[in-house]
């Protein structure tokens, strides 16, 4: 049963997966080579880590995109038919949920080890300034706990119903929107900044996808 | 007479304009039920229900002998069902639909599945979003009898279908029959696909039933009469009168349709000074019409 459902969801997001995949081999191995660490001239850390640090962005989007993937892809074939056919299958609608959360997960599992794969090829080939140091397991460990938390947030939006999504669109939006219309009025206001900064900085949910994701730090 | 599905006082709203209202189905076990009603009449509604896709506001169910909605999945795992809109991945080819419908069924049979994807003429490696309306209700119907169900729900499953695919359909589906003894609700406004096939009939209209008999009682129950010196004034008749014109062509004379008809009734008509001329047996279509009309008469 599980390998069934692990099957349709890499029919659906196959594609996607592998693209996401490269991209998470190649960005470890893009920043040193970009940062020109490879070259054994280079070994100034003052010029090294912000080098470093100009790819550090590209890591929390490339995590947010995979959940995204993962997520949607999981729920647009049910939606699509209204759910009619996955619940006239013979089982309880919290399994059928938890194998298509399992399946996603498993398959998240291959870019996450590819971006592993590929920080510790980075990090081979890299000459490190001395008092720095590479960190392509925290990194990697990183990227999976961001995949999971953006993969886990989304699939629960995406699996509810079309509605239930558009509520949460919505209060995004109009939050965005009072904000630009207090800004327009000339007002002090800031609504988003604070909640950003709950939300970004510990103990808040999405502190993962902040602060530094650096291959080489101190 | 067990049955296989039993709902009492089922109801249920949907949206502001449409309820289910006091729907009472018995749907005897081993029979082939077909239950009619016109577009908009409540059947899909009624099937969801029954198979737990979506909950009642109210009354009871039970299929298979098992409490709906709390017994879902063991009854689930016994009933095929091919719905109104066959909604099944688009991206699988008929294979692997098959290989994915068969993980969720131990009562699956490799052997039914092949025989049938020969007799239907599927093609196993041609993807389902390539498959005509005809191949997607053969599919449908493949996946329902290849897992070996005691009950298959079927909502209009040859609705758009042409006819040389309709009668394979339902003759796969005789065919099974005649091998098990499995129960068939087959929801459909064919009028005249059902009566060919089934042996009980239910008709819903606005959300209620109106009617559920054995075919041969419904078939045989329903006669048009042609009367001529007819009273004006009817009551304590031995059957139900449905509907009363004046007749085409006869003079002074009336026609009347009647539910519940037998022959020694017309002796109900020398006791009013009445006489009958003639007993015309209606087909399903238009016994099934003249019901209807007499159900949507202010105050019925």
């Amino acid at each position: 049963m599980f390998r069934q459902i692990l099957y349709t969801q890499w029919r659906w997001s196959g594609t996607g997966i592998v693209a996401v995949s490269i991209a998470a081999f190649v960005l470890p191995i893009l920043t040193v080579q970009e940062a020109g660490v490879t070259d054994p001239t280079w070994l100034d850390a003052r010029q090294l880590l912000p080098a470093i640090e100009y790819w550090s962005w590209v890591y929390p989007v490339l995590a947010l995109g995979t959940g995204l993937l993962a997520a949607t892809t999981a729920w647009t074939h049910d939606h699509r038919g209204h759910h009619v056919y996955a619940l006239s299958l013979p089982l309880p609608r919290w399994q059928y949920v938890l194998l298509r959360y399992s399946a996603g997960l498993v398959l998240l599992v291959v870019p996450v080890v590819l971006l592993w794969l590929g920080a510790m090829l980075a990090a081979t080939m890299t000459v490190i300034p001395p008092g720095l140091h590479a960190y392509p397991h925290a990194l990697a460990l990183r990227f999976a706990l961001a995949v999971l938390l953006a993969y886990s947030l989304l699939f629960a939006i995406s699996s509810a119903t079309t509605r239930t999504a558009g509520y949460v669109i919505t209060v995004v939006v109009v939050l965005f929107v009072l904000q630009l219309l207090f800004r327009l009025a000339g007002s002090t206001t800031d609504l988003v900044s604070p909640l950003f900064d709950r939300l970004m900085t510990l103990p808040g949910p999405f502190q993962i996808f902040g602060g530094r994701w650096m291959l080489i730090d101190v | 007479m067990s049955n296989a599905i039993e709902t009492k006082h089922l109801h249920r709203t949907m949206g502001k304009d449409f309820e289910i209202r006091d729907l009472s189905l018995s749907v005897p076990s081993g029979s082939i039920y077909g239950f009619l009603g016109p577009n908009g009449s409540g059947k899909t509604t009624t099937v969801r229900l029954l198979l737990g896709l979506l909950r009642p506001g109210g009354g009871s169910i039970a299929v298979l002998g098992r409490p709906i909605p709390s017994d879902v999945p063991r009854v689930l795992a016994r009933t095929g069902y091919v719905p109104e809109r066959p909604q099944l991945y688009g991206m699988l080819t008929v294979a692997e639909a098959m290989r994915y419908h068969a993980a969720f069924y131990s009562t699956w049979e490799e052997r039914r599945a092949e025989d049938l994807t020969a007799r239907f003429g599927l093609r196993p490696g041609l993807r389902i979003s390539r498959l005509s309306k005809g191949e997607t209700g053969k599919l449908m119907m493949l996946l329902s009898l290849a897992q070996s169900p005691d009950l298959l729900v079927l909502d209009e499953p040859t609705d758009g279908l042409d006819p040389v695919v309709r009668r394979e359909v339902l003759s796969a589906l005789l065919d099974y029959v005649s091998q098990r003894d499995a129960t068939i609700f087959i929801s459909s406004h064919l009028v005249h696909e059902l009566e060919r096939i089934c042996d009980w009939v239910g008709v819903m209209d606005a959300g209620r039933l109106v009617a559920e008999m054995p075919m041969q009682t419904f078939k045989n129950g329903i006669k048009r009469l042609r009367v001529a010196d007819a009273p004006s004034l009817v009551s304590d008749t031995p059957f139900v009168l449905l509907a009363r014109e004046t007749g085409d062509g006869l003079a002074g004379g009336e026609v009347w349709v009647v539910r519940g008809w037998q022959d020694p009734m017309k002796q109900y008509f020398e006791g009013v000074g009445a006489r009958l001329r003639e007993v015309v047996d209606l087909d399903l279509e238009e016994g099934f019409v003249e019901l209807l009309r007499t159900f949507r008469k202010p105050g019925a």
